[in-house]
């Protein structure tokens, strides 16, 4: 005779115990730090989307006035922010961005209704941190149009940055196919006219002679 | 339990695609790894790379106008379809992702890599780019370093061969074979 079977209760205890540690488990799960709330579809809408762009016009008027409706976070390294940033920029360098403060800083700041603008050397450099936030659902992150390049090159003359028709994203500076055309009369060295095929025929200089 | 086990399996059915987690994502794109330059591009395109993979995410009429040779197009807007999906996650290939600059070209690379494929790239500055540095290149100053010059000279014979100009100048005179028959003596007489 086994020993469970003189304890019936024995096989209910174990099999609670184990349900417990279950529920347990579940409870005491770490909730992840962050979790997609945009689908692909959602997130692939929302990178054509042109409000998550933050022209520098725009920061003019920031820079310019006392209130605080949106921050600029520099995502850029210690070292390179400490050489040179946008007055008034924190420096949240890309490093840190998955920490734990930063994401409930950010969250902090969405629920004051307060946009946060990323920026970097270039747009490219803030824009995949800006995609990634906004899937998260921290869809008051934008990121600066430019990056700090165009504001350094550009910090006096901001306001009129409205006018500059190249700030604008995916827009091309040239007319490519002009552009690539061979110049100067030049040919491609893949020869594509075709020249017509001349058959000369031999002429017979004398008759054949014998044969069978 | 079993419906806590049926209830697990409902879970991993809602989702089609397979994601990597934000914060792995976030991890990924922060490394600098994920751009090559148009350099590096001319490159690979010259030496016939076979494991290059171009895909122009541009809208198809502009594609048309003029495209990168050997690129193929996948708008943005037809990025997530099961077709266009199909070019990603080959082993040993390197898909680099262009456009006009790189903003367009980082989105799908943000989309691609939050599906989980590897072995993607953003080729920096885009078409723009490859303009300046390919197409067009300018003379390095006098005072530059030498790698400038080197880049430089790099980037001619990348022009010549993208765009084929100058290629008149340089002249390769064709020798002429000069085919000296024999003449034959009699006319053939006879026969079998």
């Amino acid at each position: 005779m086994h020993v469970h079977e003189s304890n019936p209760w024995r096989t209910i205890i174990a099999l609670s115990v184990f349900v417990v540690i279950l529920i347990v488990g579940f409870l005491t799960m770490r909730k992840p730090l962050l979790t997609y709330e945009l689908d692909m579809k959602q997130s692939l809408n929302e990178a054509k989307a042109s409000d998550t762009s933050f022209y520098p016009w725009q920061l003019d008027s920031v820079l310019k006035s006392e209130k605080k409706s949106v921050v600029l976070f520099d995502i850029r390294d210690h070292f390179v922010y400490g050489q040179g940033h946008i007055p008034g920029a924190e420096n949240l360098s890309a490093q840190d961005l998955s920490k734990n403060e930063s994401i409930e800083r950010l969250e902090n700041l969405k629920e004051r209704g307060i946009t946060v603008v990323l920026y970097g050397e270039n747009q490219l450099h803030a824009n995949g941190p800006c995609m990634l936030f906004r899937q998260v659902g921290l869809d008051n992150v934008k990121e600066l149009v430019g990056g700090y390049q165009y504001y350094k090159s550009n910090k006096d003359k901001l306001a009129a940055s409205i006018n500059d028709s190249t700030l604008h994203p995916e827009k091309p500076r040239y007319d490519f196919a002009e552009m690539a055309a061979p110049k100067d009369g030049a040919k491609l060295n893949i020869n594509t006219d075709k020249k017509p095929v001349v058959i000369k025929r031999r002429k017979k200089t004398t008759a054949v002679a014998g044969g069978c | 339990m079993l419906i806590l086990a049926f209830g697990t399996l409902a879970v991993k059915k809602n989702k089609e695609l397979k994601q990597i987690e934000p914060e792995q994502l976030l991890a990924e794109m922060i490394q600098p790894t994920r751009y090559v330059t148009t350099d590096q591009v001319a490159r690979m395109v010259i030496q016939g790379d076979p494991s290059l993979e171009m895909i122009d995410v541009r809208p198809t009429s502009e594609y048309e106008k003029f495209a990168l040779p050997r690129s193929i197009n996948i708008p943005l807007d037809s990025l997530l379809n099961s077709t266009s999906l199909q070019y990603f996650g080959i082993p040993g290939i390197k898909v680099v992702f262009i456009s006009t600059d790189d903003i367009a070209a980082d989105e799908a690379w943000v989309l691609t890599k939050r599906l989980g494929f590897n072995g993607i790239y953003v080729m920096t500055g885009g078409l723009n780019k490859w303009m300046e540095t390919i197409i067009d290149p300018k003379e390095p100053a006098e005072e530059a370093p030498e790698t400038a010059f080197e880049t430089y000279a790099f980037r001619k014979g990348a022009q010549l061969y993208f765009t084929g100009a100058k290629v008149d100048n340089v002249e390769t005179p064709k020798m002429k074979v000069q085919v000296q028959r024999r003449k034959k003596t009699k006319v053939v007489a006879g026969g079998c």
